[in-house]
């Protein structure tokens, strides 16, 4: 897959640590930005467009119920820029979405962390 | 897999060299970053090339929105309008519904300095008598007037400003005014009145990197001269792409 051969530069030694919105279009007023949640599902859909890409999938709760979800990640153009493309996330695609969640409790991550199924992590903060 | 350890490996010692080369800054004008590695000389009096913002450490949490750690010294009618400011980015966050940042809601340009603020790169290209700045960002066009015309007596006010530029030694000094009133002096609110004056002075320490201290000066919002100063790196294998700030329109409705 393309992304592997990409130097990941945006993972390295927290060059990216940055505050909470410091990268996005607009600001984090949506989330629980010192929280952490976590979901491996399977992907559904993946818009590569600008203002942000979105990755939508569907995991199961604890109950065993089909739940769909939905995220964002930076721009499209930034992504590009450490590899990404709009083949990146097919639907059928394992996926594990760690990020920031919603106040409102809605099923949706600003998203931090993608791991494919095969344990690859992708960069998701873009070109800097 | 030793092909990815391998190339983790360097871009992990690229980071390091990175980070540690740059010298903690507090935001305040003064001090040169150094370059991490080995660099080339830079072009006399050319500033050609894609360049991207890449604020020291000390900068990055809040260089997203602002330019310095501590606020500015704003007048009474800057302070109230500083209040009165519904931003979406920085500390005082509204959703993109609620907002009203001119730049996301009606897409209208960012100003200057503000546009350095979007955090997507630019293309600075010469041609003999003028530097076309051209920021990723909404497509966004600055024109810095290098022929050495005057500012014009009776301006027509922009979102942009007029530019006019001049080299001083090895530093372009571009001086910009006849600004309109309809964009904020950042992401965080900071207003600014048509009374603006902004003062970049941009040094290209060697090929890939260049600073800009930054001055922003306008009687009736700031009560000083705000100050800073920006780091930029040369991005070789970039190209400006495409951003359109109208496709916000459709995303209003993501967030639940």
């Amino acid at each position: 897959m393309k992304i592997t051969r990409v130097r990941f530069l945006a993972l390295s030694l927290g060059l990216l640590t940055l505050a909470a919105g410091a990268y996005a279009h607009h600001g984090s007023a949506n989330y629980e930005t010192d929280k952490s949640i976590t979901v491996k599902g399977v992907a559904t859909g993946f818009d590569f467009v600008n203002p942000h890409v979105q990755i939508f999938w569907e995991a199961k709760d604890d109950a065993g119920t089909v739940q769909k979800w939905q995220g964002e990640l930076t721009s499209p153009n930034r992504l590009t820029r450490v590899g990404w493309t709009k083949s990146t996330i097919k639907s059928g695609d394992t996926i594990t979405i760690s990020g920031y969640p919603t106040k409102s409790g809605a099923r949706e991550i600003w998203i931090q962390k993608v791991v494919m199924g095969s344990g690859e992590e992708l960069p998701t903060g873009g070109g800097n | 897999m030793r092909n990815r350890v391998g190339t983790f490996l360097f871009a992990a010692l690229a980071g390091v060299a990175l980070s540690s080369a740059l010298p903690a800054q507090t935001g305040q004008q003064g001090g040169s970053a150094k370059p991490a590695a080995a660099s080339a000389p830079a072009p006399e009096h050319d500033l050609s090339g894609v360049w991207n913002m890449h604020a020291p450490p000390a900068q990055r949490r809040f260089f997203g929105n602002t330019y310095t750690a501590e606020p500015p010294e704003m007048t009474p009618w800057g302070t109230e309008k500083y209040n009165a400011a519904k931003p979406s980015n920085g500390p005082r966050t509204h959703s993109l519904k609620e907002t009203d940042d001119p730049v996301l809601r009606q897409c209208l340009p960012p100003g200057t300095p503000r546009i350095y603020l979007q955090p997507f790169p630019f293309q600075i290209v010469r041609t003999p008598k003028e530097i076309v700045m051209i920021f990723e960002y909404d497509h966004t066009v600055r024109q810095i007037f290098m022929d050495g015309r005057p500012h014009p007596e009776d301006i027509t006010a922009s979102y942009m400003g007029h530019s006019i530029g001049k080299w001083d030694g090895d530093t372009l000094v571009v001086d910009t005014v006849g600004f309109n009133e309809k964009t904020w002096l950042d992401r965080d609110g900071h207003p600014h009145s048509d009374q603006l004056h902004v003062v970049e002075r941009f040094h290209r320490l060697d090929r890939d990197n260049m600073t800009m201290d930054l001055t922003m000066e306008d009687p009736k919002a700031l009560a000083k001269p705000w100050k800073s100063t920006l780091y930029f790196q040369l991005k070789p294998d970039w190209d400006i792409m495409e951003l359109a700030c109208t496709d916000n329109g459709a995303f209003e409705d993501f967030e639940k």
